[in-house]
């Protein structure tokens, strides 16, 4: 890991803090052409112990009646058509369509209780995704940087060749996955395609038509007899910033590491069957994939899921795929020892009304919805907080977005103090009012 | 002062029981002047809460931002921020928290004093020992009653801080004294209750006791310290070498050299020597019309012998057409025109006419003060008057404020929103004076389909009115720093505020400017961030500042005056290479600092060198005109990847940061795999082609191309690769497509240097 020395802030404390640019490069000050030679003599890449996370987002907003919050005894105009089935957690049932879950339910945690103040689909993106109430088309307010990118400036790559921050297929469209004032370097790398296309490629690593692998790893070489500027010109780490990524992306372009991460076609097939040939189901395959090579965060982008008109008929497409991306993913988790390591999200940026509306679907409904949160040394099996009767409002545990951060902050283990500056120099605390939820440990 | 500091160390466990009388007892004897005191401040032998309890509370760090003083307190515990509202501080002590965190009966049972030595869990971990002065400060004003701040308690009236300036040797030691003057007339030496910060802390730091210790390592400082909401600044220099042989001034010094040369001769520092004739055009080329020098011009500048070519050339790019709209790129970000939301074709209808007002401007060279005066005093329609369209961005009292504070003044007063600045002497009477101003600033029509409403017609409202938000008073219309503006109800108060910004005296406003400017070009302002002014942020060369200043108002408010006394003086024609002596500066410009190409500017030299213009998409499925720059683009919603991953800014407020540096890897992906590089490597019209079909020698090309891309010609050694490279790649084309993509991905092309 490498330290980088950034811009200095001044903030209300009057302390100056340094921008800490984290990338993964193995060396400080060497120049580019130095650190293009030092990536072929560098076999061995060590790797942190620290943790990962994969999120799911359900980008539209899930429905937790039929999910994870099932509501058996409301009327049918409430309860919908799904079935509860049993789990591996006594007396805990989820919906029907869940019943790869239901079998992984005890490393599985779920809070039945966040709840926040806006129901519409950006601004409840984005304080779902940085704790915070932001901008909104009538209100011009600043926006907050993402969990992932807070977890990536505070902890950064595993290895030095990945990516720390990971967004598969891509980002979600309203842009609040990314790191706003932290610095560009802290945004999601965006994979760009679905892994479960048959010929599957990552657009970013891809080369444009007509460049062939050998013209980059010429131009590679060309670049480190050319770029001979003299690095001690520029005293502010931008220069050794700029050649640490050069030499990243050529590496994941021209080199072999990053390229295997994202070969599918090394996964047996049974396994590649077992998460689903969906986008969800390979999204997750992929995931893990990632966080064994190296990767610190993976969100997988699932959606759409604004359901307004017929819900029950478009969840059918919906359900069984994420059920078997998330159900297998705990698995193979499992399997592999990787579970303890591995933080698994699952939220979007609201639920859906309790009351099927007129033409059987389910609107916008953010005063009590549910997330699921499991591994990454959590326990499991854990019900933490109930909604009403008929699911419309909080019962017990009312738990904030921010409670939610900082759950997963303290998770992987980042100090709750940890703050970074806003535009204006002010300190920002990264879990703000919210405190973990001490139930999940 | 040092005898006595050691004898408090010396009585080690043994309990004082009243400290606080026994530092007044010192300090007044030690000062002499004042009236001498042997009691407290007050009364004799109490512990005010307000000059004695709240100084404790922030040397110890309970009320900073990080910990009970940020708005929503910690852990139930809430404390005004650095400890400004102490009436608020008090009810929190002794009557909240049921009553357990003060108790009269045993001082230290409370929770205050049990949490801040760790003797119960406290999250803050221990912040005091029981034997200290502050323990004892915390105690006795317990033991007393916890008594209240009261109407007749002296106030703390003034702080002072000798010496106030200074220069330390590097590797030295530097003890400050500070005393505390109060409104009864009694003096008392606070420097060991005071909370001190230094803004460098590589060049100098300071410990709790007010003694400055210099690092090995020359530079500019200053030393914030804070003590019962009041500050001083010590303003310290360490020199980087010998002080005493003065740096030799250049032929041909402008006044502008003579304060560098000076500023460098106090800090012992030696400027790099200058560039050559094709750094230098490149330079200027770059940083005036955000362009890069082609070859015709190079050489024909190289070629020029005329004595007065350089002035020549800046006033060439001064009035070339690049000038205005580049610097208009620079402005529309700052003025924040931006160009997001769902109707791009109604946005972009306001962008345009505002982009193209302010290119206008430019080019016509309009006076600075009149360009600032038009914009904030605008009214009507965007089609009469485009500068409206700053009003569609710029549209709450808190928009109004912080633009107008950091765009204009030079100032962030963000802080002062919530609570008094915690370092500078922004009030919220300042912050809410200053949205005053805009109050009556009335808006009606446009289309405001649940998106940020366009083509309003703005106009100004016969009432309107801002309240102070904790105590709900109206707060009249008034500059920063005071007095209220008197008005009748027929005035527009903004024509106020505009008078006073470009009226005699005013310290921020053309300050601003020739700062912002100075940034522009040397990669630095004199105060940075340029728009981040503080008695505890000095200006690294104060009379340099000055000068330009005067300089700026008596030319007019002319910016390309401004523009041509910058780029003509010795700094700027400096080499990027350090020397033994300036290496580690930051400061001084005693070289230029290196910088990169802003994501336009970078995108349009990609295009000029391989002479394939960008095709950039247009609202409803058109297209920008052929041969369209990214520097002309009317806003930022022109969906270009290659700009947004190198950082152009979203205009969303007027600070010049948001137009970001950071290096990131989706840039260097992008250099790597773009299509539109390699488009631009394979079009069979543009610049690589004509060379792999031409039919001249390599070093023929090889001599041009370099020149192209890096303003230069080759030297021997790269002449030499590049060559023996394209002999040895088979196919021609493949051949020029690749050393030039490898040149531009060089940092000596990504960086003006």
């Amino acid at each position: 890991m490498l330290t980088l020395a950034g811009r200095t802030f001044r903030n209300c404390d009057g302390i100056t803090r340094r921008n800490f640019l984290q990338i993964g490069a193995p060396l400080l000050g060497l120049g580019l052409p130095s650190l293009l030679r030092h990536e072929a003599g560098a076999a061995d890449v060590t790797r942190d112990r620290g943790k990962s996370l994969i999120v799911f987002w359900t980008h539209g907003g899930m429905s937790q009646q039929d999910t994870y919050d099932l509501k058996p005894y409301s009327p049918p105009e409430y309860r919908g058509p799904y079935r509860p089935i049993a789990t591996k957690v006594p007396g805990v049932v989820l919906g029907e369509r869940f019943a790869r879950q239901a079998t992984v339910l005890d490393k599985m945690s779920l809070v039945r209780s966040v709840h926040h103040e806006n129901g519409i689909h950006a601004p409840s993106a984005h304080w779902m995704q940085t704790g915070h109430f932001g901008p909104t088309l009538a209100r011009i307010a600043a926006q907050y940087p993402s969990f992932g990118s807070v977890i990536n400036k505070a902890l950064g790559s595993r290895s030095p060749r990945m990516p720390a921050y990971i967004a598969v297929p891509q980002a979600e469209a309203f842009g609040y996955q990314k790191s706003v004032f932290l610095g560009a370097s802290y945004d999601p790398f965006e994979v760009g395609a679905d892994p479960n296309a048959k010929d599957f490629k990552v657009p970013n690593l891809a080369l444009p038509g007509g460049l062939a692998l050998k013209s980059v790893r010429t131009r590679r070489d060309l670049l480190a007899k050319f770029d001979t500027l003299r690095r001690d010109i520029d005293r502010s780490g931008v220069m050794d910033g700029l050649d640490a990524f050069k030499s990243q992306a050529l590496e994941m372009v021209a080199g072999e590491d990053v390229r295997r991460a994202f070969e599918m076609e090394r996964e047996p097939d049974a396994l590649r069957d077992r998460y689903g040939r969906h986008q969800y189901g390979q999204s997750a395959l992929l995931a893990r994939r990632l966080v064994e090579a190296g990767a610190r965060v993976v969100t997988v982008n699932t959606g759409y899921w604004d359901h307004h008109n017929e819900v029950h008929k478009n969840l059918e497409q919906h359900l069984p795929p994420l059920d078997a991306a998330i159900g297998t993913l705990f698995e193979d988790l499992d399997t592999r020892g990787m579970l303890d390591d591995t933080l698994v999200y699952c939220a979007g940026e609201f639920g859906r009304t309790p009351l099927i509306n007129g033409h059987a679907g389910r609107d916008h409904w953010s005063s009590c919805f549910s997330v699921m949160l499991g591994g990454g040394g959590l326990a499991g099996g854990t019900i933490v907080g109930a909604s009403e009767k008929h699911g419309g409002d909080v019962q017990e545990r009312p738990t904030i977005p921010l409670d939610v951060m900082a759950t997963i902050y303290h998770a992987m283990g980042i100090s709750l103090e940890t703050h970074y500056e806003d535009a204006s120099g002010r300190p920002v605390g990264i879990a703000g009012t919210g405190r973990p939820i001490q139930e999940l440990f | 002062m040092h005898r006595v500091l050691t004898a408090w160390t010396d009585r080690g466990n043994r309990i004082v029981p009243s400290i606080v009388a026994v530092a007044l007892l010192l300090s007044a004897a030690k000062m002499g002047a004042g009236q001498e005191r042997e009691d407290g401040v007050g009364d004799a032998g109490r512990v005010a809460f307000t000059t004695d309890v709240v100084p404790v509370l922030t040397k110890l760090g309970c009320n900073s931002g990080g910990c009970h003083g940020k708005s929503t307190g910690q852990n139930g515990f809430k404390l005004s921020l650095l400890g400004f509202v102490p009436e608020f501080d008090h009810q929190s002590l002794v009557k909240e928290g049921r009553g357990r965190r003060v108790f009269a009966g045993d001082p230290g049972n409370s929770l205050l004093l049990q949490k801040a030595i760790g003797r119960v869990p406290h999250g803050g971990g221990r912040r005091v020992a029981p034997d200290s002065i502050d323990y004892q400060i915390l105690a006795n004003w317990i033991r007393q009653g916890a008594n209240a701040p009261r109407p007749d308690d002296p106030l703390l009236v003034d702080l002072e801080i000798t010496p106030v300036r200074g220069r330390l040797a590097q590797k030295s030691v530097k003890q400050l004294k500070l005393v505390a003057r109060f409104s009864n007339g009694t003096l008392r030496d606070v420097t060991r209750q005071a909370l001190y910060l230094s803004n460098e802390p590589g060049i100098a730091a300071v410990g709790g006791a007010g003694e400055v210790r210099s690092a090995g390592q020359g530079g500019l400082f200053a030393v914030l310290a804070r003590y019962g909401g009041r500050m001083a600044v010590y303003h310290g220099a360490v020199p980087f070498g010998d002080t005493t042989r003065p740096v030799p001034a250049a032929a041909g010094s402008t006044p502008v050299d003579r304060f560098l040369v000076a500023g460098w001769s106090r800090l012992g520092i030696l400027p790099s020597p200058e560039v050559d004739d094709a750094t230098l055009i490149r330079r200027l080329t770059l940083d005036i019309c955000g362009t890069l020098p082609t070859v015709e011009e190079v050489r024909e500048y190289l070629a020029d012998r005329r004595p007065d070519k350089r002035s020549r050339l800046v006033n060439r790019l001064l009035d070339r057409p690049g000038y205005a709209a580049y610097f208009a790129m620079k402005w529309a970000d700052i003025l924040q025109n931006r160009g997001k939301g769902y109707s791009t074709g109604k946005q972009r209808a306001g962008t345009a006419l505002f982009a193209g007002w302010i290119r206008d401007s430019l080019a016509a060279n309009k006076p600075y003060n009149q360009f600032v005066a038009e914009i904030l005093t605008a009214t009507g329609s965007q089609r009469e008057n485009p500068p409206t369209v700053w009003y569609r961005q710029v549209r709450t009292s808190v928009d109004y404020v912080e633009s107008v504070a950091q765009a204009f003044l030079g100032v962030r007063i963000q802080c002062a929103q919530c609570h008094h600045h915690p370092f500078e002497r922004w009030s919220q009477a300042d912050y809410y004076g200053l949205a005053a101003v805009f109050a009556r600033v009335g808006r009606k029509g446009g289309f405001a389909d649940a998106e940020v409403p366009t083509n309003q017609v703005i106009y100004v409202k016969s009432t309107g009115a801002v309240q102070h938000p904790r105590t709900g008073r109206v707060i009249p219309p008034r500059p920063l720093g005071g007095p209220d503006f008197d008005l009748t109800p027929f005035d527009d108060p903004r024509q106020r505020l505009v008078g006073w910004l470009s009226g005699p005296g005013n310290p921020f406003f053309a300050r601003t400017l020739v700062n912002r400017m100075w940034g522009h070009f040397l990669g630095r302002g004199i105060i940075p961030p340029i728009d981040d002014a503080r008695a505890s942020n000095p200006p690294s060369n104060p009379e340099l500042l000055e000068w330009l200043t005067r300089d700026f108002i008596e030319s007019g408010f002319d910016l390309k005056h401004v523009i041509r006394q910058i780029v003509n003086c010795r700094a700027y024609r400096l080499s990027s290479l350090p020397n033994a002596s300036n290496g580690l500066d930051t400061q001084f410009f005693a070289r230029f600092y290196p910088r990169r190409l802003a994501a336009e500017v970078l995108l349009d030299g990609i295009s000029q060198v391989l002479d394939v213009p960008t095709s950039f998409p247009g609202d409803r499925g058109g297209k920008f005109p052929e041969g369209t720059r990214a520097i002309e683009l009317p806003d930022e919603n022109v969906a270009v990847h290659f700009l947004d991953v190198f950082g152009r800014p979203a205009r969303t407020s007027a600070c010049e940061c948001e137009r970001a540096d950071d290096p990131a890897l989706a840039q260097a992906l992008e250099l790597v795999s773009s299509k539109e590089i390699q488009r631009k490597l394979t079009d069979k019209n543009g610049y690589a082609v004509r060379l792999a079909s031409n039919k001249k020698a390599h070093s023929q090309n090889i001599r041009e191309l370099f020149v192209r891309v890096f303003a230069r010609p080759p030297r021997p050694r790269e002449e030499q690769t590049a060559k023996e490279y394209l002999e040895s790649e088979q196919d021609r084309a493949e051949g020029y497509r690749s050393l030039l993509w490898a040149l531009l991905a060089t940092n000596e092309f990504l960086f003006n240097h």
